[in-house]
């Protein structure tokens, strides 16, 4: 919930609602004259002083208060199913903590693994099938469970994981990785035969196959451990959120309150509800000296739902909130922002791992033939597209795939489709069409019937890009047919194989760990079309033809290409420079070979701060704002 | 009287039904992605979707569906009483995320209607009273203007000129008076309140000029005047109680429409009520949110319409039920 910053704020509010109520009646005419006159917006002028940076040693204490326009949760804050990077992720780094976790911050050091939990960051053994972790003594779940983290809390984070009934968002991550997990479990108490717990500050994982990021996996926030004294009372998909129990620095407020004798008593913690806020406080049975990646400068967290986006930057503005979190300002605030130097230093907007991409299905006619996917790759205006979806405040050209803020990310000068201001151009797409089966008259443009009326699926946040690659496709003579459908439809589709959506605007999205296998194995792996509906091979790279037959969509005679056998290798891998170039490598083949998607924009992070927000740093894990280094100057409480 | 209000119920009953088995029909047969699927989420196989389906009892013939939420809705379910279901996005109980939601939307509708009941009716009577007047003619300007003037144009307009720019307003959020205090919620409360009635004020105040106007032509009205009444005793207990009637069927349908209907406030001043709700759930495809919201909306005009027609007979005593 909101607080103020003014003091006594009942009786000022008294004081001025005589006065408001008689102004507010009497000036409606001169309301509308005023309105009616113009004037455009303002930014409120604040002070270039205190604004925000990276401080040293900023002070300890205030509350962190912002606002989103939905919390946009997957499964109700229950680790196990939320998929939310973003948001939820940069909530979970405040109150989770697992066996090793990442930094939180910026740039490359904020891909490095670290413990947490555990004792150290442990190497594998028994050739790359054993991880052992020993856990730090006095660390403790927050109140209401208020004891010592064991092992077997941890174990029973992967039983969870494994229980079919909780529908695990991330399972395939664990399933036929960790010895005994298959995702088939019928309740969370059946035991993994892959995980052993010999005493309580041990836990030890045995893998059925070298995996080279199996750490960035157990840095998930689905792999922190649960107290199953509360957790068993919730056997249904995101039941368990609203009594999540912290055990990292912050917890839900009311978690102190919270009757856990048994699961009747349990209701809902209060500083948490799903469709209207969440509300942090420091965990009492958090000790600071047993961690040495989070800060924990604030006092706590308020973060609301507003769906008026205009009000949340308004509200920035005049001092009623912090900062913004998730949502991109409009232009009017972007301009605001940018153009005035006293407020550049509140505008933050940083690289984050998100591609969004052009996709071409490899089933479908014309794009079967790599020549016309890559005219495609060579006429398309990413320098236009960029600008219409706001410029390069909000999102930067991507010369390739794999964003640069992964691990094997290839420089941004790597471009092999590079054409002067990345305007596209037509003459070396016409050059590349005529090497097509599809243009049979040899004139640089696509003459059969399969090139016209593409469906073109897209969503509203990324529409802005439809006219341009209409245009620009058209000059190749391919026209495609704009479908803008709200996120469930459109997506549904692309995830159903047998629709055989032939282009989209949505390849990519976000990684889901910071770790290219991640990325890689959902985008282009043929394992990630091992169900009629999944997430998120739209172009089908890798597809058999035994899938082909189950699925019952045509094969093309041509074949398609897999990178099945470069993710395999990549995946085995150690973390390090090696695995690093493996991931180059196949962004390499993606973009010279195969072709499937062509990558348009590359995401930033959008906030706007305060200048009471003495130290402000993103996470590059979470792709947002980390609330665990955050820094603000303010004197606010959260209300009990 | 307690035939005609039998009537009434069981008629309430029977509209009830074929709205919500419409309401049905059109979330859960016709659209084109199933909520198992979308629950599923990435990796939506067969053995998942089953086991969602049997979570979120999709696994059922559509008409056994619909007789369950009937059932549930009547006797409640696991969650409590009514049983409005489980949102299929929030993973949470229907019933839980929407009870104080309608506290808002309730407070929001009430304060509005108070507002828009007192300046619409008080305009509407001096305007009648001095017609062809200067106030007569600001009358007219001011019921066109807002009956004219977008809602949502309106609370912006508001906000930015008495919060953002003047700082004399509260800005937007929800604070309930018990955690936040009676003072500071009123203080939120003002400019939505206003934003509201404006709209209905210009209406109401029309609607109040037409009725005085034509009920002071009436014989009675001569009389109490000849008789030497005074004017004002003629106005209130004469006049406007013949004029009640009218408007007492707009206000009856106008508050009971607000039920869903303050959506565009909520959002402007971020109120967090039924209007918002719904249409995030429409969006998010929350199919058990949305039916809740349309059995609650519908409920809400049929029980408002019964409530009007009743206070009829005790407002006009021409009126009688049989």
């Amino acid at each position: 919930m909101m607080t103020h910053d003014e003091p006594g704020p009942a009786r000022a509010a008294r004081r001025g609602l005589a006065l408001r109520l008689l102004t507010a009646a009497s000036c409606v005419l001169v309301t509308a004259l005023a309105a009616c006159s113009g004037g455009g917006g303002s930014s409120g002028g604040s002070p270039a002083a205190g604004a925000s940076g990276s401080g040293a040693h900023p002070a300890r204490g205030g509350v962190y208060r912002t606002a989103v326009s939905s919390f946009g949760l997957t499964n109700n804050m229950d680790p196990v199913g939320e998929t939310q990077i973003g948001f939820a992720f940069s909530v979970y780094d405040a109150m989770l903590r697992e066996l090793v976790n990442f930094r939180h911050v910026n740039g490359a050091a904020g891909t490095e693994i670290v413990p947490d939990l555990a004792t150290s960051v442990p190497a594998p053994t028994d050739n790359g099938l054993t991880y052992t972790f020993h856990l730090k003594p006095d660390i403790k779940f927050a109140p209401p469970v208020n004891r010592a983290i064991t092992s077997k809390d941890i174990l029973y984070a992967f039983q969870r994981i494994n229980d079919a009934k909780l529908v695990a968002q991330y399972g395939y991550y664990y399933y036929g990785v960790i010895q005994g997990m298959t995702g088939k479990a019928t309740s969370p108490d059946n035991a993994i035969s892959g995980i052993q717990t010999p005493n309580p500050t041990t836990i030890v994982f045995h893998l059925t196959k070298p995996t080279g990021d199996f750490l960035q996996r157990v840095a998930s926030p689905a792999a922190a451990p649960v107290p199953a004294e509360v957790a068993k009372c919730f056997n249904t998909p995101g039941s368990y959120g609203r009594d999540l129990v912290a055990s990292g620095p912050y917890m839900f407020q009311g978690s102190a309150q919270a009757d856990i004798s048994s699961c009747t008593a349990l209701k809902p913690i209060s500083g948490f509800d799903p469709t209207s806020h969440i509300t942090l406080v420091r965990n009492p049975a958090y000790v600071q000296s047993t961690d040495n990646t989070r800060a924990n400068y604030l006092n706590g967290v308020q973060i609301t739902v507003d769906p008026n986006v205009a009000d949340i930057f308004a509200r920035v503005q005049k001092g009623q909130l912090d900062g913004s979190m998730t949502d991109p300002p409009p232009a009017t605030v972007t301009r605001t922002y940018l153009t005035d130097p006293s407020l550049a230093a509140d505008f933050h907007s940083d690289l984050i791992n998100q591609v969004e991409s052009v996709t071409m299905n490899l089933a479908v006619a014309p794009f079967t033939d790599v020549h016309v996917r890559k005219a495609v790759a060579w006429v398309l205006d990413k320098s236009a597209m960029l600008r219409a979806l706001g410029g390069a405040s909000h999102y930067s050209i991507a010369t390739h795939i794999i964003p640069p803020t992964l691990p094997g990310g290839l420089a941004v000068s790597y471009d092999p489709y590079k054409t002067p201001g990345a305007s596209g151009s037509l003459a070396k797409a016409q050059a590349e069409m005529k090497l097509s089966a599809f243009d049979p008259r040899r004139d640089g443009k696509c003459d059969v019937a399969a090139c016209k009326k593409l469906v073109f699926i897209d969503i509203s946040q990324f529409s802005g890009v439809d006219t341009v690659v209409q245009n620009d496709l058209a000059k190749i003579g391919i026209t495609i047919v704009p479908r803008d459908l709200s996120v469930t439809t459109a997506f549904t589709a692309l995830f159903t194989i047998k629709e055989l959506e032939p282009m989209s605007a949505l390849g990519g999205g976000y990684a889901d760990y910071t770790g290219t296998f991640s990325f890689a194995q959902p985008n282009f792996g043929s394992a990630a079309l091992s169900a009629p509906v999944s997430c998120c091979n739209y172009s089908l790279v890798g597809l058999t033809q035994a899938q082909a037959a189950s699925y019952k969509v045509p094969y093309p005679k041509t074949g398609i290409p897999s990178v099945d056998s470069i993710i395999n290798q990549c995946e085995v891998l150690s973390d390090g420079p090696q695995r690093s170039a493996c991931w180059s490598g196949l962004d390499k083949t993606m973009m010279t070979k195969v072709m499937a998607w062509v990558p348009y924009v590359w995401g930033r992070n959008i906030v706007v701060t305060a200048p009471d927000v003495t130290r402000y740093v993103m996470d590059v894990a979470t792709s947002s704002i980390s609330l665990t280094q955050l820094a603000v100057s303010n004197h606010v409480s959260i209300p009990s | 009287m307690l035939t005609y209000l039998g009537r009434r119920l069981f008629w309430l009953v029977v509209t009830l039904l074929v709205i919500t088995a419409i309401t049905f029909v059109i979330y859960f047969v016709l659209p084109p992605v199933s909520p198992a699927v979308l629950f599923a989420g990435k990796e939506a196989t067969p053995a998942v979707i089953a086991t969602v389906q049997a979570e979120l009892g999709l696994n059922h013939p559509v008409w056994v569906q619909y007789l369950l939420f009937l059932k549930h809705l009547v006797l409640g379910d696991q969650f409590g009483w009514p049983g409005l279901g489980f949102s299929f996005v929030n993973h949470s109980p229907v019933r839980t995320l929407i009870a104080g939601r309608i506290v808002v939307t309730a407070s929001l509708a009430i304060g509005a209607a108070i507002i828009w009941l007192a300046l619409g009716v008080t305009i509407g009577v001096i305007s009648a009273v001095r017609q062809r007047s200067i106030w007569d003619r600001l009358s007219l300007g001011f019921a066109i203007f807002f009956v004219s003037a977008p809602v949502f144009w309106l609370g912006l307009v508001l906000l930015y000129v008495f919060w953002f720019k003047l700082g004399i307003a509260a800005g937007t959020g929800n604070f309930p008076p018990g955690q936040y205090g009676f003072w500071t919620w009123l203080n939120h409360m003002i400019l939505p309140w206003l934003t509201l009635a404006l709209l209905y004020a210009g209406w109401y105040a029309r609607m109040t000029r037409g009725a005085v106007l034509d009920t002071l032509t009436q014989d009675y009205v001569r009389t109490a005047r000849a008789k030497g009444l005074r004017e004002s005793r003629i106005l209130l207990r004469h006049v406007l109680r013949a004029c009640i009637t009218p408007i007492l069927t707009m206000f009856g349908l106008d508050l009971a429409a607000l039920v869903s209907g303050t959506v565009i406030v909520e959002v402007v001043f971020n109120l967090n009520g039924l209007g918002q709700w719904v249409v995030q759930s429409v969006e998010s495809d929350d199919i058990p949110s949305v039916l809740a919201v349309t059995v609650l909306a519908a409920l809400a005009v049929m029980v408002a319409n019964l409530i009007v027609d009743i206070l009829y007979a005790y407002v006009d005593p021409r009126i009688r039920y049989d």
